[in-house]
């Protein structure tokens, strides 16, 4: 009958546009981000897993610790800056606070990671892929890092289309570690 | 109940003639529904959280569709057709009922169903994830705790609808042992019926575009960000 053509059309009619990433770009203004990447990249970014794993259990759960909240902080930073971006108005002031958060915290990331602050240890919702692959996730912390500093660039300036195309790549970045690396956890 | 089913099946032995019971928007609405929450659990557990996105709007549309389907669809399509009062279910608890579409009883399931679908849609829709990635589009409506809150309803609630699916599928299973399969003509759309029982009357299928079209006008307006479009 009609109803089944009318009911595949209207589902491609529905999915016209909208963007549910929070720092989805809406335009091509994506491109900016991309130019001044070079420039950005040019920061050396040393991120190195480092050797030493916690020799006490005490010191493996403060270091899971402040790995968690500092998780957590860049969640809220994150969340924080998708509501600007998504406003018609950005906030620049939210936007760069939590900005300072991200790049603050970036560099410390793949550093929280010693081997025997796994899941073995305590709660946590790191998984044990991470040890099983350290090059490769330490890769994935350094493209954050870079991606936390071209965002970090773009938020010192008031091109909001930068900052929306360099927010979606940083969170690209959270995402591909995330999904890989990261175990659902209850708090 | 079981006095009802063999009642029936004793009339209908006789007859072999499948008449039409559910129309095409119903069992498009039923099998599509199923298939995108089965999308929605697969898309979201493998981190496609934008194709879950779409899909909880899809499933909105549906919703909508169906509330009104439920007004101008046909006769076994509407509310004020299967939703019923405690002295039907009473006589269908005796096997005194009689009829086509959904039974007393199965009423309330499928309320029971469409009312779990739209908490979860509901919820969904103010949820943000927990990285920030990703909004719900109503979420931007509502503070950051909210939308946090939302989301582990969200992920709560999925184990209830999961429950009104699982106990749907149990009646399912429960009639086909008693002899009566509700798949197949929730496919074909046609079923043996008592030679006494009214006919199925169809809906219009202009009626059917009207309620689609709304739903996605409805869901369109909504995911825009709703009232004066966000915030």
């Amino acid at each position: 009958m009609r109803f089944t053509t009318f009911a595949a059309a209207s589902a491609c009619v529905l999915l016209a546009a909208c963007d549910w990433q929070a720092g989805q770009a809406n335009n091509a203004q994506g491109n900016i981000a991309e130019d001044s990447r070079p420039a950005t990249n040019a920061v050396a970014t040393t991120t190195a897993m480092p050797s030493a794993a916690p020799k006490t259990k005490e010191e493996a759960l403060k270091i899971m610790h402040e790995r968690h909240e500092g998780m957590e902080g860049l969640g809220k930073a994150m969340k924080a800056i998708g509501r600007e971006v998504k406003s018609d108005s950005p906030n620049l002031d939210t936007i760069r606070a939590s900005a300072k958060t991200i790049t603050d915290f970036a560099p410390r990331v793949a550093s929280l990671f010693p081997p025997g602050t796994g899941p073995d240890v305590g709660k946590t919702g790191a998984k044990p892929e991470i040890w099983q692959n350290p090059h490769d996730f330490v890769a994935k912390a350094g493209d954050f890092q870079k991606a936390a500093q071209a965002f970090g660039a773009a938020a010192g300036g008031s091109d909001v289309n930068a900052i929306k195309a360099s927010f979606a790549d940083l969170g690209d970045s959270c995402k591909a570690c995330h999904d890989k690396y990261r175990a659902k956890m209850k708090h | 109940m079981p006095r009802q089913i063999s009642r029936e099946d004793e009339t209908l032995s006789g007859e072999a003639r499948a008449q039409p019971v559910w129309d095409l928007p119903v069992r498009l609405f039923h099998w599509v529904l199923a298939g995108l929450i089965g999308f929605s659990w697969w898309s979201v557990k493998f981190h496609h959280t934008d194709w879950h996105i779409w899909s909880g709007c899809a499933i909105l549309t549906l919703l909508i569709f169906r509330i009104l389907w439920g007004f101008a669809g046909s006769s076994t399509a509407r509310f004020a057709s299967f939703v019923r009062g405690p002295r039907a279910l009473r006589d269908y608890w005796r096997g005194s009922w009689s009829g086509i579409g959904h039974n007393p009883l199965g009423a309330l399931s499928v309320l029971l169903l469409l009312a779990a679908v739209a908490v979860q849609v509901g919820l969904g829709l103010i949820s943000e994830d927990e990285d920030g990635l990703y909004m719900g589009p109503l979420a931007v409506l509502v503070s950051t705790d909210t939308a946090d809150k939302a989301r582990d309803l969200h992920e709560l609630w999925f184990n209830i609808l999961l429950g009104v699916i699982a106990l749907h599928l149990l009646a399912i299973l429960y009639y086909r042992l008693r002899g009566r399969g509700l798949t197949w003509p929730m496919i074909t759309g046609k079923a043996r019926v008592a030679p006494d029982d009214e006919r199925m009357r169809p809906g219009k299928w202009w009626a059917a575009l009207l309620c689609l079209a709304a739903g996605i006008a409805i869901t369109r307006w909504i995911i825009a960000g709703a009232p004066p479009f966000g915030s």
